[in-house]
């Protein structure tokens, strides 16, 4: 059963979440620049290297901050600071270990709706500069949700199922024996794709594209910049780390403490996450579209179905 | 103030580096490029997130400060946030040099550095007297526009002096020079947050022309532009004018026409969509500074959402006196000269290496473009076959097999053998005689040959001078055939794939901006 924590676990929780966000940004830069400029050649190397998206924070933080024509700068800015501000607040009921800043009693839906928040972000941080290539972006990010979505919701709404209850505690409680990943691997799956296309990241980051000059992101500069791609990194780790409460036994696990094993699966999905993102291409907006509405809702609709009536055999 | 300094020097430390590249400067981007991995430096590919910017095309330089030929380069530099600096590489030996000066002058710090930028862009802008006079003019610059509609076909018999007139770009261009030095001379410590203004207005003037001109201006405009198609030799300056709003193509909607105007930027106009719904659509030019983007190429595009309605391609055309990088062995053979088949080899599979990293950065599979280009680096610096093939072994295999690529891709920007003959393209393209993932094939193969064959010392065969992009001795450059198959085969297409069969044909500008000894008085 979940605690709720003490109030302190309030100041702790986004410093937390800035450590794991750095920690990824910095492991995904080594294996970025490796690719590039071939493998490390010493510890030290690889140190410096690992250090690069904490000097991009300094190096953007310096610059001043810009604005394009007739731009609604209000809205712009609005959207950037959104995106950590939702990312923070969707890991409200995040438990480590068993213990979460809040385990609200419909924690899922409320975390469902807080990482919800990133579509009206990316669409207002798009529409704000008055760009074309930022425009652009927001639209895919919209595109985007639509395919993601649908199956995403069905995925969590299976956990909650097959738990009987829209408490995390309690979801967690359920996978004491056997984990859902292990008897729900399609909405497992459909989670973790969906995670990474609500942070817009690795395939799915058509909305901050490079073809688009960074879309949604391409005209903030400064402060803005941080907090829109900082938001992004800290929605990826906590859409990671909602998957090992739902689908990967929380903090259940031999030997080891609690909270230990809740930061080691979290890892594990970060690097597997970070692996695949190495792996295939930016899927575009029309093809997944079509893969989410034609493939991924219907099977996530056979999943909770085929968890239903196990559930209702009980 | 000590802490604020050390902070700010730290945070330079590795400045974020966005190229300006024209085309003929393909050498100085490849040791750009590598110099930058050596560093750690990162290459961003917006105005927003840039501290340095590296303008690239040395032979132009000297005037081009005060050239309408860089002007987007300038208008790029005026979208940059503060602390920024500005750097030219005229000589691939010289990046690191160049490089080094552009982090002591971020280092520095941008106060003592601006006022004399500053200062340096408004001497040049004198010397263009008209510009002063339409400062804030914009019913002045309209009756120059509407000229230029007008006699849009009259094309460039006006001079060099004169020219600036009838030309959107450097008008916008300069415009926005003049409106940022008034407003920086008010407060000087805002550098950043106005240039963004900057470049946008730059389309504010524009717009203000559309606004009036309506359709004329546009049909003047393009009607010019097809003077200005690349392969003509008398590319002067003037030209490059177009691009001076194109900066990477963000500040859309400039071209408007006869939907009034919103704070001095047009409103979209109107047209029927594929499925006969009446929507809104912009006129956005697309390049020349777009990162992974064939350098020089300028695509005028009707956008309706994210889907192109048309296209009309053009070349930035400052003109080189420098052969393409690319096709410099075989040319070279061509007049005479001893170019082993080996070296040949190696260029040919370094620019597909080249093609294939744009390639796969565009259809967002980082990594591997990242791959691919450390493997050109590798080619380009000497390594020997094995090294190469051992390298490429593993991508090849991956990018072939990847069904992912190979599902996003398929059916992408068909370019059938019979219509690529038709055209004249006689390059790879084809050869693969299909899809975009076809060419990215073809490449794939042509590349790994070429890093097979580039330690052979037999001298090469001038029978065949089949280049990256095609035959070199051909009555045009292979690239310009590849220019005439885009507007087609982009119709139609979504923006994301509209970038990927650009990529896929990655046209060398460099061919098109050859201009052997008699155009060099003129560019």
């Amino acid at each position: 059963m979940a605690d709720s924590a003490p109030l302190w676990a309030v100041f702790v929780l986004p410093v937390l979440l800035l450590v794991v966000a750095l920690v990824t940004a910095g492991f995904d830069a080594v294996l970025t620049a490796g690719a590039r400029g071939g493998r490390a050649g010493s510890v030290r190397e690889a140190a410096v290297r690992a250090a690069d998206p904490a000097r991009e924070v300094l190096r953007q933080l310096v610059q001043q901050p810009r604005r394009t024509r007739a731009s609604d700068v209000a809205l712009a800015r609005i959207g950037a600071a959104l995106l950590p501000v939702a990312a923070m607040l969707a890991a409200v009921v995040l438990p480590l270990g068993f213990r979460s800043v809040s385990d609200l009693p419909e924690g899922i839906v409320w975390f469902n709706a807080m990482e919800a928040l990133a579509w009206a972000a990316v669409w207002l941080a798009g529409w704000g500069p008055n760009s074309t290539l930022s425009l652009i972006g927001g639209y895919r990010f919209l595109a985007q949700g639509l395919a993601y979505e649908l199956p995403h919701m069905l995925a969590i709404t299976t956990a909650a199922l097959g738990a009987e209850s829209l408490r995390v505690g309690q979801v967690v409680d359920a996978q004491d024996g056997l984990w859902f990943a292990l008897w729900m691997p399609a909405a497992f799956g459909i989670y973790l794709l969906s995670a990474m296309a609500m942070a817009f990241w690795g395939p799915f980051d058509q909305p901050a594209g490079r073809d688009v000059a960074g879309g949604a992101a391409a005209e903030l500069s400064g402060a803005d910049r941080v907090l829109f791609l900082g938001g992004r990194w800290l929605l990826l780790v906590v859409a990671a780390a909602f998957s090992v409460p739902l689908f990967l036994g929380g903090g259940y696990g031999p030997w080891l403490p609690g909270w230990l094993w809740t930061v080691l699966k979290t890892g594990a999905v970060l690097a597997f996450l970070v692996w695949v993102r190495r792996r295939v291409p930016t899927v575009r907006m029309e093809r997944y579209v079509e893969l989410g509405w034609v493939v991924l809702t219907p099977l996530a609709i056979v999943q909770a179905l085929v968890v239903a009536v196990v559930v209702l055999n009980r | 103030m000590e802490l604020r300094r050390r902070l700010l020097r730290t945070a330079v430390s590795r400045p974020g580096v966005l190229l300006a590249v024209s085309p003929g400067t393909t050498r100085e981007r490849l040791a750009v490029e590598a110099e930058l991995v050596r560093r750690g430096w990162p290459c961003v590919s917006a105005p927003a997130e840039a501290d340095l910017l590296v303008v690239l095309g040395g032979h132009h330089a000297e005037e081009s400060d005060g050239d309408a030929g860089s002007d987007w380069a300038a208008n790029l530099w005026h979208a940059i946030p503060a602390p920024k600096a500005r750097v030219p590489v005229r000589d691939a030996g010289q990046v690191a040099e160049a490089l080094d000066r552009g982090l002591a002058e971020l280092r520095r710090g941008e106060p003592p550095q601006e006022p004399h930028q500053e200062d340096d862009a408004h001497s040049h802008r004198g010397e263009h007297g008209e510009h002063g006079d339409h400062q804030h003019g914009d019913h002045g610059q309209h009756e120059q526009h509407g000229d230029h509609g007008d006699h849009g076909d009259h094309g460039h018999n006006d001079n060099s002096a004169t020219h600036e007139g009838h030309e959107p770009g450097p008008h916008e261009g300069h415009n926005g020079h003049v409106d940022h030095d008034g407003e920086d001379r008010g407060h000087e410590g805002h550098n950043g947050g106005h240039s963004g203004d900057d470049a946008n207005s730059g389309h504010d003037v524009h717009s203000g022309d559309d606004g009036h001109s309506g359709h004329h201006m546009h049909n003047g405009d393009d009607t010019h532009s097809g003077h200005h198609m690349p392969g003509n030799g008398d590319t002067h300056g003037g030209h490059d004018g177009h691009a001076g709003h194109d900066m990477h193509g963000a500040h859309g909607g400039h071209a408007g026409h006869d939907m009034g105007v919103v704070a001095g930027l047009p409103m979209a106009d109107r047209a029927d969509d594929r499925d006969g719904l009446r929507l809104d659509r912009l006129h956005v030019p697309l390049g020349p500074a777009l990162a992974d983007w064939p350098a020089g190429l300028i695509l005028r595009v009707a956008l309706q959402g994210d889907i192109v309605q048309q296209v009309s391609a053009e070349a930035e055309g400052s003109a080189s006196p420098y052969p393409p990088f690319w096709d410099e062995p075989w040319l070279r053979a061509l007049s005479g000269e001893r170019v082993s088949h080996g070296e040949a080899a190696r260029r040919l599979c370094a620019a597909h290496l080249d093609s294939l990293g744009r390639f796969f950065a565009v259809t967002g599979w980082t990594d591997m473009a990242a791959r691919f280009r450390h493997v050109r680096d590798r080619a380009l610096a000497g390594a020997d076959a094995a090294e190469l093939r051992g390298l490429l072994r593993p991508l090849i295999r991956r990018a072939e097999r990847s069904r992912t690529l190979r599902w996003l891709t398929a059916g992408l920007g068909p370019l059938t053998a019979e219509h690529a003959r038709h055209l004249g393209v006689t390059g790879p393209a084809l050869v693969a005689d299909g899809d975009v993932h076809a060419r990215m094939r073809v490449w794939l193969g042509a590349a790994w040959r070429g890093a097979d064959e580039c330690d052979d010392t037999e001298a090469l065969d001038t029978a065949q001078v089949i280049g990256p992009r095609g035959r070199v001795d051909g009555p045009v450059p292979a690239s310009l055939a590849l220019l005439d198959a885009l507007p087609g085969l982009l119709e139609g297409a979504e923006f994301a794939g509209a970038r990927i069969i650009v990529a896929s044909l990655d046209p060398d500008l460099d061919e098109l901006a050859h201009v052997p000894a008699v155009g060099m008085a003129h560019g």
